[in-house]
């Protein structure tokens, strides 16, 4: 189905952050700072072990995602980015994306990152409601999001994401209204803004199932991704994927890999790779994969083969995701007509694509659309 | 074997009055069960009956006292399984009519009297409990001692609980128990009053040899089926099975036919032996028990029907009381439409084909028998789904019970107050003894049948029992309540009722349907209606949200496999026209949370 040229994505896995947020279900730890040494020396040795099964493969992004990468020195960041440049092919006009956590970046350590080739700056906020950023158990206040906003800025980010969360406990229609505003204010050039979503896992998942603090309204968050729709649209943000918004020119190309399912290099804790119809990830823990590593081995912690009805799946609900929507032949008869009629697709160029409204229904379209 | 020494007696009570912790002391005093076996109410042998403390089915037993071969039969006491009792008594020449001492005469008491002395057996009267600071025996025999017209010191009282007194009492059995009679050389006449199937060994009949001789691996007639077999064994329960070489006249047994074929061995029927020793008539059998509440019985999703027929037919021959025929509904597809004899019945019957049979069940709203008559005809109506469309009929008529309540006298006032609540029709008061009241009522069995008990109860503090059976047909206002999903009808929730309790039903479902129905791409109209009158109306509003929020970081794999457990849900739900319901839903929408409590 995919008729791509061999270009790759990296994604490199930094699993350390200053304190674990309440939502969070990522492959993420505080308290595990001490391990940060030994953890770029084992990236800079995984990258090494990785590269040569991708030889002659361009790589046009690469993304340092967490966890919070920048808990690491700049110094460290910089050998590893090196590193990867030197064993991958990675081409000059590449991607390359790092998480920031306002908290954890400063003008002098942005000016660094930039200088270290890491271009394009993808910041946490979160929320500009000091409440909301309590609901969810974020350490920072809505002041040192503009603060580091503003000194990315500075020491001249043009490329940078801040990403939003929406429909934590007491989050009302006006106060996420105020935080998108608030974001256009700041005029990213990118915005993610995602409806939270609980897992059972974590701290906050564990509140709810006990009663103690109320699951999110899907109704009320169905209000928010509309304001959304409307508010980042006015300002002039094209909506590329559900949860994605960009200036145009500025889509994650990094990002737009997964979901075109193009193949991508995972390294480190828990991450991810893909390529040929074949997914594989790195074990979980820390220590583990460390101590992996440190034997000489490719830290493996499994993989599958997808099989055409999961290769079939993944593919429509991930198109569909990024609105190129997919063909209607792909479609068996009839299946689409329910949701053409009710306004949950349209019909463009041979392509079902959701609407604002479908997009908010996107599962029950897949399995409709997939039977 | 000398009839003369054989003693055949069951124990009956009012519900909880003490009978099977009495059987246990009767197994300890006949030395029957080893010590280290013995467990309280031993022979309530089914983990529901252990589970809910309550008999279900009469346990034949035997014992051995000094030189005395003794049968006992442990009876339920629940109104539900007044059939269980009737049909021991036919194996009995005597009955423990046992009291609790602190409860005094309820109605049971009173049923389960009447039907031992119409069957013509002998009573030894007992009160049980006399260990209770809140025993009052001396006015509890009189009361008794009244009622059996009988004289006060007459009365034996024991604890069923410490044993006092259990030895006179077995004394008494046996000498004032006569011995039965028949004859050895008679034609084989062996009545069966209760039967089993066993996966191993097919067929096993509960029997009562009321003349002739059954000897072990003889070849057995019965007689209203004209099946004939070779019987692999007898036996006694002593309390476990023990083969014997042969039953003879008076004794009780089992027989283990040697037939798997379920419908050639019918409680009730005759065995004799095939040949030329043949009896020729069969012995009086019994009346089959009329079912008092019906319901649709339907395998959950995926169950096979031809299962459940399997199950209910081997269920049926250990509960004879079962009825059922099948049916079709367009929600749940094939399976049966069963009649009980009451709600605790159902309940029992639907749990022992889910443990025993491992099946599971979804049973529909419970209703009574209607009789809808237009001219001369006569249409019997078990399911709602049959219920003519209004106005095509003359008129339908509802069954109607005879109640008796036993109540405290300060309680009486809220006994009357309940009774005429129910459309009842006061029959007479009177005075057990001046602190309790005997009231009759002529109330529609669907008044009484579903949650009187529990009003019963709450309104007495639990003081007042209840009895009824069944009277005749009086003509009602009943109507059809129809469920509707989306404006199409769902026969699995319909249900007939008096007009006067439409509204209630119609409410309770569509509020439950609407925490049970997810919500779909569409608002989905849930009502309840009478023909094409809407008397009730909720909605499941549309589902606005679905969709996983973040989708990055290269994990697809996770986010494909959330899809494909949402994809296993969606195939488990059923769909009534354009809405998916969720099995549970089903479940949870008919579970009868009132009424079907345990006593
Ligand atoms: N204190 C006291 N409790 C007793 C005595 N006999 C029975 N009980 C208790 O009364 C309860 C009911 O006893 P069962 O023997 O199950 O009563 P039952 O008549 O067999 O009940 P059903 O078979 O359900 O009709 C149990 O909790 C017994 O422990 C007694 O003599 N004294
Ligand atoms: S900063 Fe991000 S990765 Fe770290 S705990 Fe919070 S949400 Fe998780
Ligand atoms: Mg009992």
């Amino acid at each position: 189905m995919s008729a791509h040229l061999e270009t790759a994505g990296i994604y490199v896995h930094v699993p350390f952050c200053l304190t674990r947020c309440g939502y969070c279900d990522f492959n993420a730890y505080a308290g595990l700072d001490h391990l940060a040494s030994r953890y770029v020396g084992a990236l800079l040795s995984e990258a090494e072990l990785a590269a040569p099964a991708w030889e002659g493969v361009e790589v046009v992004s690469v993304f340092l995602g967490g966890g919070t990468p920048t808990t690491l020195e700049v110094a460290d960041l910089k050998a590893l980015l090196a590193r990867v440049r030197s064993v991958f092919a990675v081409t000059p006009d590449a991607e390359v994306t790092i998480e920031a956590n306002p908290d954890t970046v400063d003008e002098q350590k942005l000016a660094g990152l930039l200088e270290a080739g890491y271009g394009r700056l993808s910041m946490g906020a979160q929320s500009f409601d000091r409440s909301v950023l309590a609901a969810l158990e974020r350490v920072h206040q809505p002041a040192s999001v503009i603060e580091a906003f503003r000194a990315a800025r500075a020491v001249g980010y043009d490329n940078v994401n801040l990403d939003l969360i929406y429909g934590a406990a007491g989050e009302t229609l006006e106060s996420w209204e105020r935080t998108l505003r608030e974001t256009i204010a700041l005029a990213p050039s990118h915005i993610s803004a995602y409806g939270l979503t609980i897992e059972p896992a974590t701290a906050l998942g564990r509140q709810v199932a006990r009663g103690d603090v109320p699951a999110p309204d899907p109704d009320l968050q169905a209000d928010m991704f509309e304001a959304a729709c409307c508010l980042l649209g006015d300002a002039g943000y094209g909506h590329y994927e559900v949860s994605n918004w960009a200036r145009p020119g500025y889509e994650c190309r990094h990002n737009l890999g997964y979901w075109e399912r193009r193949p991508y290099v995972g390294l480190g804790a828990g991450a991810h790779g893909y390529r040929d119809g074949s997914r594989s990830w790195n074990v979980r823990p820390p220590e583990e994969y460390l101590s992996m590593i440190e034997r000489g081995e490719l830290p493996v912690g499994g993989s599958e083969n997808l099989e055409p009805a999961d290769a079939y799946l993944e593919e429509v609900f991930l198109r569909l995701r990024i609105l190129q929507g997919i063909p209607a032949s792909w479609v068996d008869d009839g299946r689409a007509d329910p949701y053409l009629e009710t306004g949950l697709l349209i019909r463009d160029d041979g392509h079902l694509v959701p609407t604002e409204r479908g997009m908010l229904l996107l599962n029950e379209l897949v399995l409709g659309l997939t039977g | 074997m000398d009839t003369s020494h054989i003693r055949n007696f069951c124990i009956v009570a009012h519900i909880d009055h003490g009978k099977s912790t009495l059987a246990d002391r009767l197994l300890e005093l006949t030395h029957a069960v080893a010590d280290r076996d013995m467990r309280a109410q031993y022979l309530d042998r089914m983990d529901l009956e252990r589970e809910r403390g309550i008999t279900i089915k009469a346990q034949a037993v035997r014992l051995t006292h000094n030189t005395y071969e003794l049968n006992l039969i442990d009876t339920p006491g629940h109104v539900d399984f007044t059939y269980e009792v009737s049909r021991s008594l036919e194996a009995c020449e005597g009955a423990i009519l046992l009291v609790d001492a602190a409860q005094g005469l309820e109605a049971q008491t009173l049923a389960n009297f009447h039907l031992a002395r119409d069957a013509g057996l002998v009573i030894v009267p007992a009160l049980n409990k006399i260990d209770l600071p809140a025993a009052e025996p001396d006015q509890r025999a009189k009361e008794l001692a009244d009622l059996l017209d009988r004289d006060p010191d007459d009365i034996l009282r024991i604890s069923a609980k410490t044993g006092e007194g259990v030895e006179d009492l077995l004394k008494a059995v046996i000498d004032q128990v006569p011995p039965p009679t028949g004859e050895t050389d008679a034609a084989l006449r062996a009545l069966v009053f209760d039967s089993m199937f066993d996966p191993y060994r097919g067929v096993i009949t509960y029997v009562r040899v009321q003349e002739g001789e059954l000897p072990s691996g003889s070849r057995i007639r019965l007689m209203a089926t004209g099946a004939e077999s070779d019987a692999e064994e007898t036996g006694v329960m002593a309390p476990e099975p023990m083969p014997v070489d042969a039953l003879g006249p008076g004794e009780v047994g089992y027989l283990v036919t040697g037939l798997k074929d379920v419908h050639l061995a019918k409680v009730g029927d005759t065995i004799t032996l095939a040949g030329k020793h043949a009896a020729i008539e069969p012995l009086p059998g019994y009346r089959e028990p009329k079912p008092m509440v019906w319901s649709g019985l339907f395998p959950n999703e995926g169950g096979d029907y031809s299962e459940l027929r399997e199950a209910l037919d081997r269920l049926k021959l250990s509960d004879s009381a079962l009825s059922y025929e099948p049916e079709t509904s367009q929600a749940l597809g094939f399976g049966f439409r069963a009649g009980f004899l009451g709600l605790l019945h159902m309940d029992i019957v639907k749990e022992r084909l889910e443990r025993e049979f491992d099946l599971e069940l979804i049973a529909t709203a419970p209703n009574v028998e209607f009789h809808v008559i237009k001219g001369d005809q006569t249409t019997v109506v078990h399911n709602p789904a049959e219920m003519p469309v209004a106005g095509t009929f003359d008129r339908v008529e509802e069954p109607i019970v005879f109640a008796t309540v036993i109540t405290p006298k300060e309680y009486l006032g809220a006994v009357l107050d309940l009774c005429q609540s129910r459309r009842g029709e006061l029959v007479d008061t009177t005075f057990l003894t001046p602190e309790r009241a005997e009231v009759h009522y002529m109330l529609p069995l669907a008044e009484i049948v579903f949650d009187f008990f529990d009003h019963l109860k709450s309104n007495t503090r639990g003081y007042a029992s209840l009895d009824y059976e069944p009277w005749g047909y009086q003509e009602s206002d009943v109507v059809r309540v129809d469920v509707l999903l989306h404006g199409e009808p769902v026969d699995a929730f319909s249900t007939i009722v008096h007009r006067s309790k439409a509204y209630a039903y119609g409410k309770q479902m569509t509020e439950r349907l609407r925490e049970l129905i997810p919500r779909q791409l569409f608002d989905v109209a849930i009502q309840a209606a009478i023909g094409s009158k809407i008397i009730a109306r909720e909605t499941v509003k549309a589902k606005r949200k679905d969709v996983l929020a973040k989708c990055y970081g290269g994990d697809i794999t996770r986010k494909r496999k959330l899809l494909e457990t949402q994809k296993k849900g969606k195939a488990r739900l059923r769909k009534v026209g354009r809405v998916d319901v969720p099995q549970e839903a089903f479940i949870a929408a008919l579970r009868a949370d009132a009424g079907a409590k345990k006593k």
